[in-house]
């Protein structure tokens, strides 16, 4: 008894195959034809539309991420730029206030000095008139004395003095007195 | 003779469920080509067209409900494939991977509506009653073989062009027979020689890829289809106990269904990130 090649089993064994799962061409194409139009609709009208949304999104994320970056460095420099100007302000401040401190000070030097020259000067002018006033009254004095000695000595001695005697008496008399 | 098969139908366990896809047009042989797993393919391209028009018309940078889950799976889709085969290669590749997934996807997901495989023709028990749905009205497109070979063989076409894109012809051939690891002398002959015979093997292994791929997504989507109707045949006639039984199962082929979508498209992600890799160690190693 004869076996049939292996070749010509394997034939039978795709035969049976396609029979029992009912491959053909026909309905083989229209599968793939069908898959294909699913295929075309997807792609034109799903796929291509929604990755181009999906890339636009995210584009515009990025695009946000790197607004709020340089939102944030502007944000920091600005707080930075503030900060200096503050800082700055505050130094003025202070050297104003010292300036005007130093100046108040030297005003209050200037002044008291102003007043104790004045009170001096005052002092002085004081001093000088209570001198003229006591030579004043000394020379009022001594020429009073002068008039009384010569009037005593004219009386004491009876004698009228003349106006040389006079003179003399009262040089000597303020001479004593002034010592 | 159309049949909502009530329990009263059958008390055996309903496990006959046709391997192939019945013709609905029978008397004209040029019309064989219309198939019940033909018409739900139909209805799947509708359901798809109807929900991506639905969800990509009037898009805005906030988007409405249809258009953020649509936006969801897309980007989702996209970042797993660019995963696999990198950013280059998911922009060509990409429309054919996210239609193989969503395609199958709802085409699995379809199968598990009540009718879908038990509204059609058979052996009558009465009047709209049939004993087993033997020609289904309606038959999930990824439960026939034409149409898991034909998603199949739409990947390895899209796979074969990128690939030879990428590498071209002779790339492509130094690729699968190339020698790799740079030895020379005869070492270098002997370690020639294996290469080319893994190059062999490995052509015969990527034939075969529409092949697996086909079949095991058929296989388990007709199986379920087996799984499903042997559990309802189970009940009898109470359709409490039908429905207990069968309802395990149903969230079963839910996740089997999700599942195959997500296997069929990340090893065709798998297959093109394969032949589209550079060997640039071995290049090197060449160079010195």
């Amino acid at each position: 008894m004869t076996s049939a090649p292996p070749i010509i089993i394997a034939a039978s064994a795709v035969d049976a195959f396609v029979e029992q799962f009912g491959l053909a061409w026909g309905k083989f194409l229209a599968q793939v034809i069908i898959f294909l139009i699913v295929y075309t609709v997807l792609k034109k009208y799903a796929f291509g539309p929604i990755l181009g949304m999906l890339e636009q999104r995210r584009q515009r994320i990025a695009d946000g991420e790197s607004k709020l970056e340089k939102i944030a460095k502007d944000l920091a420099d600005a707080e930075k730029n503030a900060q200096a100007l503050i800082d700055k302000a505050n130094s003025e401040a202070d050297r104003l206030v010292k300036d005007a401190g130093e100046s108040a000070k030297s005003l209050a030097e200037r002044k008291s000095q102003e007043a104790v020259h004045e009170a001096a000067q005052i002092m002085a002018r004081a001093r000088e008139a209570a001198q003229l006033e006591h030579e004043q009254l000394l020379s009022q004095l001594k020429r009073e004395f002068g008039r009384m000695v010569s009037d005593a000595t004219s009386r004491v001695t009876g004698k009228v003095l003349n106006a040389d005697d006079q003179n003399r008496i009262n040089q000597e008399a303020a001479a004593q007195v002034s010592l | 003779m159309l049949n909502l098969l009530t329990p009263t139908v059958s008390m055996q366990p309903l496990i006959a469920v046709s391997s192939s896809a019945a013709e609905l047009v029978q008397k004209i042989p040029f019309l064989s080509f219309i198939t019940n797993s033909a018409v739900v393919a139909l209805v799947v391209l509708g359901l798809i067209f109807w929900f991506s028009s639905k969800a990509t018309r009037n898009m805005t940078l906030v988007p409405h409900k249809a258009q953020n889950f649509f936006e969801f799976i897309v980007e989702f889709l996209y970042g797993q494939v660019e995963g696999i085969i990198g950013a280059k290669q998911t922009k060509l590749a990409f429309p054919l991977l996210g239609t193989l997934f969503i395609y199958i996807l709802v085409a699995n997901w379809f199968g598990l509506l009540p009718g879908v495989g038990t509204i059609g023709w058979g052996p009558g028990t009465g009047v709209m009653s049939i004993s087993e749905a033997h020609n289904p009205l309606l038959r999930p497109p990824t439960a026939d073989l034409n149409a898991t070979l034909g998603l199949a063989v739409s990947a390895f076409i899209v796979w074969f062009y990128l690939t030879i894109k990428e590498l071209g012809v002779w790339g492509f051939i130094v690729h699968t027979f190339g020698p790799k690891g740079g030895l020379k002398g005869a070492m270098g002959f002997i370690v020639a020689l294996v290469f080319l015979f893994v190059g062999v093997i490995e052509i015969v292994s990527i034939l075969f890829r529409p092949v697996t791929l086909s079949i095991r997504l058929f296989g388990n989507i007709f199986a379920g289809e087996n799984v499903l109707h042997a559990m309802g045949g189970l009940g009898g006639d109470s359709i409490l106990l039908q429905t207990a039984l069968q309802l395990p199962f149903y969230f079963m082929e839910l996740l089997v269904g999700l599942l195959q979508a997500i296997v069929f498209t990340l090893l065709c992600s798998v297959y093109i990130q394969l032949s589209t890799t550079h060997d640039d160690h071995g290049d090197e190693h060449g160079a010195h």
